[in-house]
């Protein structure tokens, strides 16, 4: 009969076991020296007051040997020891004090060994992660992307673990400042084993991450995902089409390529700033005032970069029919560009030749944080009027880039994590970011006006949250829904009748038809979505007037009555 | 030959002998137990129990088990003895038999740990 292999590996073992497998040798070498130092004791004999020969009972031995190892070393009791009983007493004290301080020595290495320790702080990790009561995601890679996003949904309540295999960063996710405890596990996320551990297979795992620097670790966890989990999304970042093409071929929900978004994010910025100005409003949650667009000169751009930053923004610029000069130490895989410059763009002579006299702005995207400040400045003395954008590539560079002349810095981490937290926080919001790339601009910049006519508090801030008319989320709405039409105008309303300082931006309908900007004068019907953004005191506002039934028609009375 | 497995054996056989020849005679005749061999009989099964931590298999778990089990025994038969000869005085024969059965339910788990050992010797492959 074949037999079960008998491995067992590291992880499962308590570390109690580990601890007592340790001290086996001092725990025999202990019960030896007592055996041996009581048998002396009951062996000699001794004399008692009256000159008699009297033996060490056994009962007494084990007390005196106790109080001689342990050093307390109460006396000679019950009667003074013998000299032949002083000399074995003599053995008793040095044997036991050495075989404690043994036994205890294992214990403290055992204890302090770097291996004990993150055995135990595993196990502490995946009990903990087992008895999770709320939703969370997995963040794989707790990079500039990663921290990023964590404290995103931080802000809005959504919890995360990280996976990440380097232990420097595991320490600045245990420390960093977040409004909950959060769980790290130190592991190579492409390990299966340590996805699971994770919780994986949580049934409050809401996705998983993939975050990290490499995509081919992206593409391991995304495919270790579906066969573990096949319910749980993944939202994977992907630096190549390859990757891309390989990730959508098994339907990962999400693939974000930190490159395109950016190019994409530059265009929008050049050719629609406004709407540039409400996008980073809405996926960004540190932003919270009502967007101002950038004041983007008239003139070709001068595009510093290399590899396949440099294809994607080339790419994206030939779409849009921006006018722009390249400057790149290699030629582009993607062929040949009209008029590039080769070189780095840190020197004068390199811009001069791309005609920086002319240009709107510069766009320093090397994948060096130098060079791109260089680039920036040495652009700035050739033509102060440029618009400056730098890309940043390591977050510990922020202070440099956030003290810089910049107009615009390009922090890769973030547009990364802008991006997945936009498709966490709500679909709705990822739908309607859809529909603002082919939204004329005097639209949104009506949309912007219409907002800042409504504030009623302007040190407020902004920000955005969807609302279900359904029965469950909001019975107000739905009783009033079933006897009477309601507009939008009727809802976006506050309890004593005034308007409330909100906007809707998008509806989607049961059917899932979407209306952007509905007007005041739209018609809900039930099982719409909406998208809301206004003052951060809306939605408690709302929540409340939705969630009862008396609320609704009680503002619209008071409304009518102050009109 | 493995060292280990020869003293994990020795001590687990010895404890059970050393257990037998205490538990030998009449069963309330302290003339009949020695109270050097009871002491001998609680050490080694003390290493006894010490050497079996750390084996993870299924039948590891059972003898340290059985093992916990003598230690048990032999330890509550210890405190009775130590009990009734020092402070009562002196041990009836009513109470010798309890020690002596006490000594008899542990040398039952003893019996156990070598059945647990020969078993899982027998089955080793040559």
């Amino acid at each position: 009969m074949p037999q079960a292999p008998r491995t067992v590996s590291i992880k499962t073992a308590t570390p109690i076991w580990l601890l007592l497998v340790e001290l086996r040798t001092p725990l025999v070498v202990l019960i030896l020296v007592y055996a041996i130092s009581v048998l002396g004791l009951v062996l000699i004999p001794g004399m008692d007051d009256q000159g008699q020969v009297w033996h060490v009972s056994f009962l007494h031995a084990f007390y005196i040997v106790s109080y001689t190892g342990s050093t307390i070393g109460f006396g000679e009791i019950p009667y003074p020891f013998t000299d032949a009983q002083r000399l074995w007493m003599l053995f008793v004290l040095y044997a036991s004090v050495i075989a404690w301080l043994y036994a205890l020595g294992s214990v403290l290495s055992v204890l302090s060994d770097p291996a004990f320790k993150q055995l135990q702080h595993h196990r502490r990790f995946v009990r903990r992660i087992q008895s999770l009561k709320v939703p969370f995601w997995i963040v794989c890679g707790y990079g500039g992307a990663g921290a990023e996003l964590v404290r995103f949904l931080a802000e809005h309540g959504i919890r995360c673990v990280v996976i990440d295999g380097d232990q420097s960063r595991v320490d600045a996710a245990r420390l960093s400042e977040l409004p909950y405890e959060i769980d790290v596990a130190h592991g190579d996320a492409g390990q299966p084993q340590v996805l699971v551990d994770a919780g994986v297979a949580h049934p409050l795992c809401r996705g998983v991450l993939a975050m990290t620097d490499h995509d081919q670790i992206n593409l391991t966890i995304a495919t270790n995902t579906r066969i573990l989990a096949s319910r749980v999304p993944v939202y994977s970042r992907s630096e190549k089409d390859s990757t891309t093409r390989n990730l959508l071929s098994f339907d990962v929900e999400v693939v974000i390529d930190p490159y395109r978004i950016m190019a994409r994010e530059m265009v929008q910025m050049i050719t629609k700033p406004t709407a540039y100005a409400l996008y980073q409003q809405l996926v960004d949650p540190t932003i919270c005032e009502v967007p101002m667009p950038p004041k983007v000169p008239a003139g070709h751009w001068i595009v510093c970069s290399s590899g396949r930053c440099a294809e994607t923004l080339v790419d994206a610029f030939r779409r849009a029919e921006i006018p722009f000069r390249l400057i790149s130490p290699d030629p582009l895989r993607t062929g040949g560009v009209a008029g590039m410059v080769r070189g780095l763009g840190t020197e004068a002579t390199t811009l001069r030749e791309a005609a920086i006299s002319e240009a709107a702005g510069v766009i320093a995207a090397t994948p060096d944080d130098g060079d791109n400040l260089s680039i920036v400045l040495t652009a700035q003395a050739e033509n102060p009027a440029l618009f400056l954008v730098a890309r940043r590539n390591r977050p510990t560079s922020e202070p440099v880039f956030a003290a810089g002349p910049f107009d615009l810095v390009l922090r890769m981490g973030r547009i990364l994590a802008q991006e997945m937290y936009a498709r966490i926080r709500s679909p709705l919001l990822h739908q309607f970011l859809v529909q603002l790339e082919s939204m004329p601009e005097p639209l949104v910049q009506g949309l912007i006006h219409r907002l800042q006519g409504k504030r009623v508090n302007p040190e407020a801030q902004i920000t955005h949250f969807s609302i279900t008319l359904s029965a469950n989320a909001a019975p107000g709405a739905f009783d009033w829904m079933a006897e009477q039409p309601l507009t939008l105008g009727q809802l976006l309303i506050d309890p004593d009748g005034s308007t409330l300082p909100a906007l809707c931006l998008l509806v989607v309908r049961l059917t899932g038809d979407l209306v952007p900007f509905p007007g005041d004068g739209f018609v809900l019907a039930t099982g719409d979505q909406c998208l809301i953004w206004g003052e951060s005191t809306v939605e408690s506002r709302l929540d409340w007037m939705l969630g009862r039934r008396d609320l609704l028609a009680d503002a619209q009375h008071r409304r009518t009555a102050s009109a | 030959m493995n060292t280990q497995r020869v003293w994990f054996a020795f001590f687990i056989v010895f404890a059970l002998t050393l257990n037998f020849g205490f538990f030998w005679g009449e069963i309330d005749n302290p003339n009949h137990h020695n109270p050097f061999e009871f002491f001998l009989a609680l050490v080694v099964s003390l290493i006894a129990t010490v050497l079996k931590i750390g084996d993870r298999s299924h039948i590891g778990a059972v003898l340290l088990a059985t093992s916990l089990v003598a230690d048990i025994q032999l330890i509550l038969a210890a405190v009775m003895w130590g009990y009734s000869a020092q402070v009562i005085g002196e041990v009836s024969p009513a109470t010798m038999a309890s020690i002596v059965s006490l000594a008899g339910g542990a040398m039952l788990a003893n019996v156990t740990s070598v059945i647990l050992l020969l078993s899982e010797t027998l089955q080793l492959k040559r």
